[in-house]
């Protein structure tokens, strides 16, 4: 009862806060200016058709770079306290229904990540939001099995290999052109053609691999820890 | 989509996510609130997407909705049920 009041006192001073804030918010009529010189010049700087991607691996790459370092950190962190602190009792057997819908979606799941990933420059997507859907493919694969997930290596691999290829290639672009995850030492072509958008593909790819694996690696964790009852 | 219809669905939307919400807090079970919480994930990707960001809408239907929800499941799992 206590716990249900304080969290209804909690949600009601953030509402009260966010009123505030918001109250005199009036909807802008034009871009911001850096805004402004994204939409005007983004396509001609990288070739890529989709912007928001321009922004997440071109733009603003680097802070991509340390968003993938916190997941990185964090999965492994997971990982750690599972490994050391296992409770809990192993997988129960799945429903039919469920076992039943692992055997058919997830390779429908896992193609249409693989296309998030590798239509990021095209359309909605990239490399993050691609990753977490084939991951969740692999996560109903493990829902639909009553198997404690074995030890693997190609995980892991997988993970490492994705993570070196997006600091190399940021590498490549300080020797070629002099700034670190520069986008065109690989040319722009014509934007919105699949090889395109110098080396946003990759980096795309990189991320999706990266982001899948590790997403898999807390799952198969918690699987082995005994996660569910 | 007209501006009327968008607004009209962008704020059923958002009343739909708040009455969930609060509904979350108050439920006894704490399956039940888990299972909201994923329905309040669910409707915010739906709201991205009303608002034009479907980068974002993919992003919050599969780590918000699916992935975090089975997460606090085997988490809840690990605590040993309703505790």
């Amino acid at each position: 009862m206590i716990r249900t009041i304080v969290g209804l006192a909690i949600v009601l001073i953030l509402m009260a806060i966010l009123i505030t804030v918001v109250d005199d918010y009036t909807v802008p009529s034009a871009l911001s200016g850096v805004g402004e010189s994204y939409t005007e010049t983004g396509v001609e700087d990288t070739g890529s058709v989709n912007l928001v991607t321009a922004v997440v691996v071109a733009y603003r790459g680097l802070d991509t770079l340390g968003e993938v370092v916190v997941l990185f950190s964090a999965s492994t962190a997971v990982v750690l306290i599972l490994t050391l602190i296992p409770i809990g009792s192993g997988p129960t057997p799945p429903s039919s229904i469920v076992s039943f819908t692992a055997g058919i979606l997830p390779s429908a799941i896992i193609l249409f990540g693989i296309y998030i990933i590798t239509h990021g420059h095209l359309s909605p997507g990239g490399g993050f939001p691609g990753g977490a859907v084939v991951a969740s493919a692999f996560l109903l694969v493990m829902l639909g099995s009553n198997t404690v997930p074995g030890k693997s290596k190609f995980l892991s691999s997988i993970e490492s290999l994705a993570g070196l290829t997006f600091g190399l290639l940021g590498f490549w672009g300080m020797f070629a052109a002099g700034q670190f995850l520069n986008n065109l030492v690989l040319p722009a072509g014509s934007p919105g053609r699949i090889i395109s958008a110098g080396i946003i593909p990759l980096i795309s790819l990189a991320i999706g691999a990266k982001v899948a694996s590790e997403l898999s690696g807390i799952f198969s964790s918690y699987r082995k820890a005994g996660g569910e009852k | 989509m007209n501006m009327s219809l968008f607004a009209a669905a962008s704020i059923g939307t958002g009343v739909m996510m708040i009455v969930a919400a609060v509904a979350a807090l108050i439920v006894k079970k704490l399956i039940s609130a888990i299972i909201i919480v994923g329905f309040v994930s669910l409707s915010a990707s739906l709201l991205f997407l009303l608002m034009d960001a479907p980068d974002v809408a993919i992003t919050e239907a599969s780590i918000g909705a699916a992935i975090s929800t089975v997460i606090f499941l085997w988490g809840r799992g690990k605590i040993g049920g309703e505790q």
